[in-house]
């Protein structure tokens, strides 16, 4: 009980020690994670050595998100990229009460209107995964490659608006960077400014 | 009173669909409009042909509501201005007076609260035929933040009568405030370096006095860590500053372009290399 206790205390000190840390970088190992997904499942970043994994940090009220969700965008990538084979975690670091936040039933009553088809959808209203990757803003997308690096770190395509009409002309950094490193190529743009409303951590 | 946003998060949640399909809202009834109010001014009261005019987009914001900056910082986005201007006019470019620091746990933005003008000269051509009226307009899209963000268009115009002579309009202070809050360039005397050191950018500016607090905000995004602090140290003659190297910087920065801002109010451009000798810091 008192070793629980201890751990409980060193992971605290790791978790509230990486909000002022460094995060992580292009090229390192991308932080291990656990969080319940909202069809009640545990997920570690560690099962799925192997396969490529997109973070896409998600806040359903925020007019970025809506931008993508409203024209269809996020769903198409979700669907096309899990039916190759790549791992897509939504990830909801809202705090309670605050916009984005979600109860499981809620995400899944969500998913369903939405159509979206991540391979599952993580309540963080703790906070602690996004503040693991430093995740700014919703969206904020993050690509680990099947050895578990860090290969891309950004926003979800290249124009900063909330307008869905400038979505088809955008670069989708996602896209782009799934591509070339399924191809074995190198990323052309490992990082870009996540754009996209704060996300709304717990104070 | 509940504002729209809220209204529509009680609608996605209630059980069933009906509430998804959003009703769309008209152009007058932008939902920004509850917390700012967006206007075209004149600093003056006519045009002069072949003279220029300023003109400016006042955002008067509500208590704990903020837009941004040209580099927003980790989150949000800044205003954009498309000028709709009679044939031969032309507007220079906007400019900014400098941002604060806005704190959003663990990150920081960079923007404007309460109220801010951002201020643009329009050069009119000559020929102009006196007494006629020109019409200066703007489109503005903008973002509104508090807890939620609120993007939003608006529609700006103003006319003006050509005259042989103007005078100041009403709004005169508010441009010179303004004006007061622009970088300036710096000082010839100034001696002003940076060096890459480790993780930190390291800022001396030799100015001929220590400065109280000084603060940088960088023009480009993904350089420095908006959040962290800018730690300064009083140093013969002036004073240095440290700043933390953005996560995202890929490769050495060869050049940091800013805004200096000192304890006193005074905002100064910065525009120097950035030397990557790990050892002494050189000045130009």
């Amino acid at each position: 009980m008192k070793q629980n206790l201890l751990c409980g205390l060193l992971v605290a000190l790791l978790l509230t020690s990486s909000i002022s840390a460094y995060a992580q970088k292009i090229g390192d190992h991308a932080p291990e994670f656990q969080a319940t997904g909202s069809n009640g499942q545990t997920h570690k970043l560690s099962e799925y050595r192997g396969k490529f994994v997109v973070l896409e940090w998600h806040n359903n009220g925020c007019p970025y998100t809506r931008k993508h969700y409203e024209s269809g965008n996020m769903q198409r990538l979700q669907k096309e990229w899990t039916a190759r084979g790549v791992i897509w975690f939504t990830v909801i670091s809202s705090a309670p009460r605050q916009q984005g936040y979600a109860t499981a039933q809620q995400e899944n009553d969500y998913l369903k209107q939405m159509n979206g088809s991540p391979t599952a959808a993580l309540l963080d209203p703790q906070g602690d995964v996004g503040r693991l990757y430093s995740a700014k803003t919703t969206p904020h997308m993050f690509i680990i490659n099947p050895a578990g690096i860090l290969i891309y770190d950004g926003a979800i395509d290249s124009k900063a608006t909330t307008d869905q009409a400038d979505i088809a002309t955008a670069t989708n950094y996602v896209s782009q960077a799934l591509e070339e490193a399924m191809a074995g190529k190198v990323v052309t743009t490992p990082t870009s400014r996540p754009y996209g409303c704060s996300v709304k951590y717990a104070h | 009173m509940l504002d729209r946003s809220v209204i529509r998060l009680v609608c996605f949640f209630s059980v069933g669909v009906t509430c998804l399909v959003l009703p769309t809202l008209t152009k007058a009834e932008s939902p920004g409009d509850q917390h700012v109010k967006i206007e075209l001014i004149s600093e003056q009261d006519a045009i002069v042909p072949h003279r220029k005019v300023w003109v400016g987009i006042r955002f008067d914001l509500q208590d704990g509501w903020h837009t941004y900056w040209v580099n927003p910082g980790d989150s949000g986005e800044p205003p954009r201005i498309e000028w709709e201007l009679p044939e031969g006019f032309e507007a220079d470019a906007i400019q900014w007076p400098y941002p604060q620091r806005l704190s959003i746990p663990p990150f920081a933005d960079f923007g404007y609260e309460h109220q801010v003008l951002l201020i643009a000269a329009v050069q009119t051509p000559p020929g102009l035929k006196e007494g006629v009226r020109e019409r200066i307009a703007a489109r503005v899209h903008y973002l509104v933040c508090r807890d939620v963000c609120i993007p939003g268009q608006k529609q700006l115009e103003l006319t003006l009568p050509v005259k042989s002579r103007a005078v100041a309009g009403s709004d005169l202070q508010l441009f010179e405030a303004t004006r007061c809050r622009l970088p300036q360039p710096a000082p010839e005397r100034w001696k002003i370096s940076a060096a890459s050191i480790g993780d930190d950018f390291v800022l001396n500016l030799i100015i001929g006095r220590s400065a109280g607090a000084p603060q940088f905000f960088p023009l480009e995004e993904e350089q420095i860590e908006n959040a962290a602090p800018q730690t300064a140290t009083t140093i013969p003659g002036g004073f240095r500053l440290h700043l933390k190297k953005s996560g995202h910087l890929l490769k050495p920065l060869s050049r940091l372009r800013g805004v200096m801002v000192l304890g006193s109010g005074k905002a100064y451009r910065v525009d120097i290399p950035v030397s990557q000798s790990s050892s002494n810091v050189h000045t130009q």
